[in-house]
């Protein structure tokens, strides 16, 4: 599904990113974490084609992301809110990407119920533009948005940050119903270990823009990353 | 850097302000020939109050940005609010009063009146003008961004202008007494003086009841700002991206005031085809007349258009990460210029009041900025695009300018008679116009191949552009 090459990002001499081979199967979980200026929101905006790869490429269902652009009908992604369009109402956000998406009324209806529990309420219909909803909101905007149009993969950085505890557990019930019933990819990075190893089949340790470590045994993947993180 | 530059700026200003102080009993002298300068200065006084009005609106800043990093340090809400009230007062807008009228109180009025009289003149025109700040402080943040603060400015500039040129009332006149009696007495002085603290009391105690965040900072409340416009549904993805544009336009401050400088302008061709020294005898067009038609055409796309990207800055990764995102963007852009353009072309018909060449001059002008301009302007403005802040006020906010946007004044006003100016030597003028109109028309039919130049550049440059719109470098 997706295939990551000798992947490398360099600013001047310092070596940011360097993947050599990474293959994300279809429908797979797959979590990515590391501390602060491990590389981890660079390798998604690479991955996204945002930032140019020093060299190396990106492959998404055998497309090179940085010479086409059909991936992108079917990758959805949330990384910052530099992803929205922060002077509409969420409902309006929604409702320009429907057409984006050229998806009916009724879609988008079906697609927002499934974030009903989520929003609790907060959200639809109220008269309120994105750019004064709380962080945690506005997350969830993001997160509901990135996930219209039946997309294939779906890029979330940080998705449980700033969300209230019960909204976590709705999201994380969330991203695996997904998975299941539409086979979704999901790639997500997170400093939460608890909620990453939980839902995520494999997680993959970055450390100063290098994996160092590949993990897809369930069971032990916490242990081995509280050990990494306590030092 | 900039900051040095604008300081500077204010002061080369002050100074000609200052200058023209000195030169005004003079400046009467010549305009007035034969009257008493008091006499013409006094009941000329209201219309300087008048544009006070104006600059003040669009340039005083508001104190309370600071607020927020203040309200919660141990310190008394009402000497924060004194202290911020206080530092928005030390501006260079309340020294020009003093700077335009000093000289000639001391020129012209003390040797009539004696050093009291133009002491009790002046101040009576300072306190005024004190007045107006504080008053305006109120005014800004009570009806800012709302109908009513733009329907009371408007209110102003045509009670000032029209009262008085169309002679419904004269305000001059109805106002002239005030300072005459200043000359003599300093009673207009104290009631001046009182109503200048009386201004500073309301403003305080608003800005006092009002010291919460969520009563200043400007929650747009949704009314009536930025409905859909059905017309561009029909233009598929594009259309759809016009409408949310314009949508960003209403939504943001900045957006908002060029918008409104747009329809300003739309009555710039009154200060030239009224000149008689612009009409020439033989049928001909001046040739100023070209840029001024480009201008009325076209004032819209020349303002908005010279940071064509950067009002996307906070959103950059948005279109970048749809399927032909960016180029829905740039068409739905291209739409909402034209479109405008069109409005902007449609108002200014009554124009040909004029003379018919007037209409000539606009439609060649028309044809040409959304033939051509357009496109120009857009791919200047694609010169290393910066991010700005859109709810920051306009004036005197430099975020997003670059050397680009300085460097697109040139084919702006150059571009237009490179194509008029040899026809209209070679044959007459009306070649001239028909030559521009015809360049236009086919820039139009170019449209999709034009466009795409500027779509590729966008293409090609988007990680750099991303990157600089998330500040990264």
């Amino acid at each position: 599904m997706i295939q990551v090459n000798q992947l490398k990002k360099q600013y001047k001499e310092a070596v940011v990113l360097d993947v050599e081979q990474l293959s994300i199967p279809k429908s797979e979980c797959f979590g990515l974490v590391g501390n602060n200026g491990a590389g981890k929101t660079t390798l998604f905006r690479i991955m996204l084609d945002l930032v140019r790869a020093t060299s190396g490429s990106v492959t998404i269902d055998g497309q090179d992301v940085s010479k086409t652009e059909n991936w992108k009908a079917t990758t959805g992604a949330y990384l910052d809110e530099h992803m929205l369009l922060a002077y509409l109402t969420p409902d309006e956000y929604f409702s320009t990407l429907r057409k984006i998406y050229r998806m009916s009324d009724a879609d988008l209806g079906v697609h927002l119920d499934k974030f009903n529990e989520l929003f609790n309420e907060e959200i639809i219909g109220k008269k309120k533009y994105i750019r004064d909803l709380s962080k945690g909101n506005l997350k969830k905007v993001g997160i509901a948005a990135a996930m219209m149009g039946k997309p294939n993969v779906v890029f979330l950085d940080e998705p449980f940050e700033n969300l209230d505890p019960s909204s976590q557990i709705r999201l994380k019930k969330l991203i695996l119903e997904e998975k299941e019933k539409a086979s979704t990819t999901f790639l997500i990075s997170s400093h939460d270990l608890n909620h990453v190893t939980e839902i995520c089949d494999r997680i993959v340790l970055l450390e100063k823009g290098k994996i160092i470590n590949d993990l897809r045994d369930k069971s032990a993947m916490l242990a081995e990353l509280d050990a990494y993180f306590t030092g | 850097m900039t900051n040095v530059l604008l300081g500077f700026l204010v002061m080369v200003l002050l100074s000609y302000v200052f200058g023209t102080g000195i030169f005004l009993p003079r400046i009467i002298g010549t305009l007035a020939e034969g009257q008493d300068p008091i006499v013409v200065l006094n009941s000329y006084l209201i219309f300087f109050f008048l544009g006070e009005f104006m600059y003040r609106y669009f340039l005083q800043t508001l104190p309370v940005i600071e607020l927020e990093s203040l309200l919660h340090l141990p310190i008394g809400k009402a000497r924060i609010i004194s202290m911020l009230l206080i530092r928005s007062f030390i501006s260079a807008l309340s020294v020009i009063a003093i700077l335009l009228f000093l000289p000639s109180a001391f020129q012209i009025i003390a040797p009539e009146y004696g050093n009291s009289g133009a002491v009790f003149w002046i101040a009576s025109i300072v306190l005024t003008s004190w007045a107006l700040h504080w008053f305006m402080l109120w005014f800004k943040q009570r009806f800012e961004d709302g109908f009513i603060g733009l329907i009371g400015v408007f209110a102003v500039l045509i009670l000032g202008v029209g009262s008085s040129y169309m002679g419904w009332l004269n305000l001059g006149e109805l106002t002239k007494p005030i300072f005459d009696f200043a000359l003599t007495s300093p009673i207009p002085m104290a009631v001046l003086a009182v109503l200048m603290i009386g201004t500073f009391i309301l403003c305080r105690r608003f800005y006092l009841d009002n010291a919460y965040l969520e009563d200043l900072a400007e929650e747009d409340e949704i009314r009536f700002v930025g409905q859909s416009i059905g017309f561009f549904s029909r233009f598929g993805l594009a259309g759809e991206l016009a409408n949310l544009e314009w949508k960003l336009i209403i939504r943001h401050k900045k957006s908002r005031t060029i918008l409104m400088l747009s329809s300003f302008f739309l009555l710039y061709g009154l200060f030239f085809y009224t000149q008689s020294e612009y009409q020439s005898e033989d049928g001909g067009i001046s040739a100023i007349f070209i840029f001024v038609g480009v201008f009325i055409t076209g004032i819209f796309m020349i303002q908005y258009g010279q940071q064509f990207l950067s009002w996307n800055s906070a959103n950059f990764d948005f279109f970048l990460n749809r399927k032909d995102g960016i180029e829905a963007l740039v068409k739905g852009k291209y739409l909402l210029f034209i479109s405008i353009s069109t409005i902007c072309f449609l108002a200014s018909i009554p124009y040909v009041y004029f003379g018919w060449n007037i209409l000539l001059i606009h439609i060649a002008t028309f044809l040409f900025n959304i033939g051509i301009l357009i496109h120009v302007i857009i791919y200047l403005a694609l010169w290393k695009p910066k991010p700005m802040d859109l709810n920051k006020g306009a004036m005197f906010n430099y975020e997003g300018v670059g050397a680009a946007q300085f460097l697109i004044i040139i084919p702006m006003m150059a571009g237009p008679y490179l194509i008029y100016l040899p026809f209209s030597l070679l044959f007459n003028d009306y070649v001239g116009l028909l030559a521009l109109g015809i360049s236009g028309i086919i820039g139009i039919f170019a449209f999709k191949s034009l466009s795409q130049i500027n779509i590729n550049r966008i293409q090609s440059n988007r990680y750099e552009i991303s990157s600089s719109f998330r500040q990264e470098s």
